[in-house]
């Protein structure tokens, strides 16, 4: 056991070190220097010969690679060029609000989803499966930006019960928190709801026309120890299954919608810092964006054979 | 120029006309509140010497004061020093006074050794985005606790305006010793508000100062300055109540405010100019040498002035801007206070059929093949479009290529384009908005343009201290610059500002800047 997950450790740490390498060298291949990005308006060239100057961008690429990869492993992300405040503190801030999103998308897109998926299949042929269609539809349809600035006139402006903007904690004021984030949950969670609510629907369809069901119906069960009992309870691993690979698209998703309702989430950070040639927080964002992946992997593996002893077979030698 | 005050003005349809202007709302507020600013884009570093954004200085506004400021009418005048400075009769020395008992948002006090301190930083910070405009600065020196002489290695007639921009902010020497290069996360000033906190990408804070020397003035305890770059959402917060003011709002956004009873709205000129930039010798990038390029474009000003002539800046300004830009035809505003450029009115109008007889004395094969390459925003790709449909009835092909900022950034000042959309937010000098675009070896002259009569009138018009000869100059300037049609001129921006109708007491000047010193809650 230990011998394997020493093993996955280790190659963990070596796909870091590579992605750390494309990361690097992806951002440098950007078009755009980051010097002309940083002086603006006021380009002279004694101006970037100083920004060039203090943030190492005239050394050799390996150079430049190893002083960042030198300063990352003592935990330093380095200083945005931009801003000049520290990477890290600015990924500890914006961190939160995307997990936070992240979270309640994922809530939001489970209750209604899988909700209206039992609806659907059990309701087959009937208006309440033509809605639930209808509405899973819209969800996988409606542009992002538009279904936000929708939510925002009609809650925030004509019926002002959601704030239009802004990010508060939920330790600072749980209330004012939920009203400012359930729009943007809406907004990111809806897509995601209607692909519960189809994978839903067509896995409860095939559980309720399967032998089991019908056996436990013979056997007299309720109308909702069938349905919740037997049927969802399997019909939950396809979507679970689901739900895992949607997770990525989540906070990809994000972006967009951390734009529309002016969040400091990790998706706003990463745009910010394209659009300035950012380079420390772009590496930065990237570098922990893939690290926690790495880790997700890692424990997942060792999750696995710890359930399952066989999968060790395959690391440890 | 006038400013016109009002009670409770909404959007009062003065500042939605061409020429209309509303600067200020001079009722009366009361102590107290929060006001939410939106910009248009994150501010870059909060250094004084370093920052290069438009709407940084918009948060400056709110936390620096400067040596000199400007007022309504685009005068100077004095803001920490206590008059207009005095200059010897050769040009090379000036002199001035700065306020006594002064204290910085730290607790020191302001006095010429901090003035002489900023200076030098100013001009020597390596990075130092003052360094070009403080470099004809040879000396600095306190002669008395509260007066600075500067000796110049030539006359420099810009500079009191230079030092009405962030030249002329002092910053508070310990603070400065203290936080070394960190200053940006630190900055102390003299300023209605202090520093108190900067969340990257979401917002910086300030707090009213209690060692403001005006602090009775000011009403508000905070102003959070918050970046919202997309219009829409600047506007839908704007009516949803979560922001006060919407800063550079575009015609699209306001014309929407228009229908919004609970805002209202705020506008002044601008100094700055929109226009189209040619290659006309940039062969070698950016501060080299001129040389030869080999498209029409470069070869024959007729070809240039042909695709200028198939313009019209006025369907311009209707189609893309709603009619709430003004056209323009020279880099100085006519608004300015200091050598006015040319009016909207005189701009040379639409001739397509001249624009195909220059073609055709040139000798051009047409339709002859343009990329331009324009901003990726909504409206730049409109105004592509636009001028587009417009060249091509005069024998142009233009292709448009939409190019993000940092990637146009680095292809125009390279040289690998024929041409691209150029702004410039403007400068209260003239020379601001000519030397660095015209000049041969001018910081941002992308276009390859070299002219030596061009050159020695900037230098002329420097160190001229006559405003008449000045305005004779600049207008010599504007149309040689006109003639050479490398930088096309072609409308000029306004500064639209929408606030909440509740909100009183800010202040839209020519500079652009929203200021907020004086703002409040309507009593």
């Amino acid at each position: 056991m230990a011998a394997y997950v020493l093993t996955r450790v280790r190659q963990s740490v070596i796909t870091l070190f590579l992605v750390s390498i494309v990361v690097f060298a992806g951002i440098r291949a950007l078009p755009g220097d980051p010097a002309l990005a940083l002086a603006g308006e006021e380009r002279s060239p004694a101006a970037l010969a100083a920004i060039r100057a203090e943030y190492g961008l005239d050394d050799n690429i390996v150079i430049q690679y190893g002083r960042f990869i030198g300063h990352a492993l003592t935990g330093d992300l380095g200083t945005s060029s931009r801003t000049g405040l520290p990477v890290s503190d600015a990924i500890g801030q914006a961190l939160p609000v995307t997990l936070e999103l992240a979270a309640l998308s994922l809530l939001l897109a489970v209750v209604l989803g899988i909700g209206a998926g039992i609806v659907a299949a059990v309701r087959r042929g009937r208006p309440a499966e033509w809605i639930a269609n209808g509405l899973a539809l819209l969800g996988l349809s409606v542009p992002t930006f538009w279904l936000g600035m929708v939510l925002v006139l009609a809650f925030a402006i004509a019926v002002p019960v959601f704030a239009a903007s802004g990010y508060v904690p939920f330790g600072t004021d749980p209330l004012d928190n939920l009203r400012r984030m359930v729009l943007p949950a809406i907004v990111l969670g809806s897509g995601l709801a209607a692909v519960v609510m189809r994978q839903t629907r067509a896995a409860m369809l095939d559980s309720l026309s399967a032998d089991y069901v019908r056996t436990a119906r013979a056997k007299g069960l309720t109308r909702r120890e069938v349905i919740g009992g037997h049927a969802l309870r399997n019909s939950l691993v396809t979507v679970v299954t689901v739900l895992g690979l949607q997770l990525g698209h989540l906070i990809s998703g994000a972006v967009v919608t951390e734009q529309i309702f002016v969040l400091p989430g990790f998706g706003k950070l990463t745009i910010d810092a394209v659009f300035t040639r950012d380079y420390a927080t772009l590496q930065g964002v990237v570098l922990c964006t893939s690290a926690a992946y790495i880790l997700i992997n890692l424990l997942v593996d060792v999750a696995y054979s710890v359930i399952d002893p066989r999968i060790r077979l395959g690391g440890a030698k | 120029m006038l400013s016109t005050t009002a009670g409770c003005g909404s959007l009062q349809s003065s500042a939605t006309e061409v020429g209309g202007e509303r600067m200020t709302d001079d009722r009366p507020v009361r102590d107290g509140g929060t006001l939410t600013v939106a910009l248009n884009a994150d501010p870059d570093k909060l250094d004084p010497s370093l920052a290069q954004t438009l709407v940084g200085r918009t948060v400056f506004a709110g936390m620096c004061e400067k040596l000199y400021d400007v007022d309504e009418a685009g005068k100077v005048v004095p803001q920490l020093a206590t008059a207009l400075p005095k200059t010897s009769p050769d040009g090379r020395t000036v002199t001035f006074s700065v306020r006594k008992g002064l204290k910085f948002s730290d607790g020191t006090s302001l006095d010429a050794a901090a003035v002489v301190t900023s200076l030098l930083r100013h001009r020597d910070l390596p990075g130092s985005a003052r360094a070009t405009e403080l470099a004809p600065l040879k000396a600095v020196e306190a002669t008395g606790a509260n007066t600075v002489k500067l000796t110049l290695k030539q006359a420099y007639v810009p500079l009191t305006a230079v030092l009405a921009d962030r030249s002329g902010m002092v910053m508070s020497p310990a603070a400065l010793k203290k936080y070394g290069k960190n200053f940006t996360n630190h900055p102390s000033c003299v300023g209605p508000f202090k520093f108190v906190e900067r969340v990257g990408g979401d917002r910086i804070v300030l707090a009213k100062d209690p060692n403001y020397y005006d602090a009775r003035d000011v009403h508000l305890d905070k102003v959070i300055y918050k970046p919202i770059p997309d219009g829409s959402v600047r506007l839908a917060n704007l009516r949803s109540g979560d922001i006060q003011v919407g800063d550079q709002m575009a015609p699209v956004d306001v014309k929407s405010a228009l229908t919004e009873p609970k805002l209202q709205l705020f506008n002044s000129p601008s100094l700055g100019y929109q226009g189209i930039g040619l290659n006309v010798g940039n062969v070698k990038g950016l501060g080299e040498k001129p040389g030869k390029l080999d498209t029409a474009l470069a070869r024959d000003v007729r070809v240039r002035e042909a695709f200028e002539l198939s313009i019209d800046r006025d369907l311009i300004n209707k189609v893309v801007f709603q009619g709430m830009y003004e056209p323009a035809c020279g880099p100085v505003s006519p608004e300015s206070a200091i050598a006015p450029g040319v009016a909207a009115s005189a701009c040379p109008k639409r001739d397509v059929a001249k624009a195909k007889r220059l073609l055709k004395a040139a000798g051009v094969k047409t339709p002859l093949k343009i990329e331009l390459k324009t901003s990726t925003t909504p409206e730049n790709s409109r105004l592509g479009q636009v001028v587009q449909a417009m060249a091509k009835e005069a024998g142009f092909a233009v292709s448009l290529r939409p190019t993000e900022y940092a990637t146009m950034l680095e292809e125009t000042d390279s040289g690998h384009y024929d041409a691209f959309t150029s702004g410039w937010s403007g400068r209260l000098d003239p020379d601001g908005n000519i030397a660095s675009f015209l000049q041969t070896k001018g910081a941002m002259n992308a276009y390859g343009f070299s002219d030596d009569e061009t050159d020695a009138l900037i230098e002329r018009g420097r160190t001229e201290a006559d405003p008449a000869e000045r305005a004779k100059i600049y207008g010599e300037l504007t149309r040689r610059a006109n003639d050479a049609h490398a930088l096309i001129y072609v409308y000029r921006q306004k500064n639209y500002v929408v606030a909440g109708k509740d909100v009183a007491g800010i202040r839209v000047y020519g500079d652009g800047l929203v200021r907020v010193k004086a703002a409040g809650y309507a009593k």
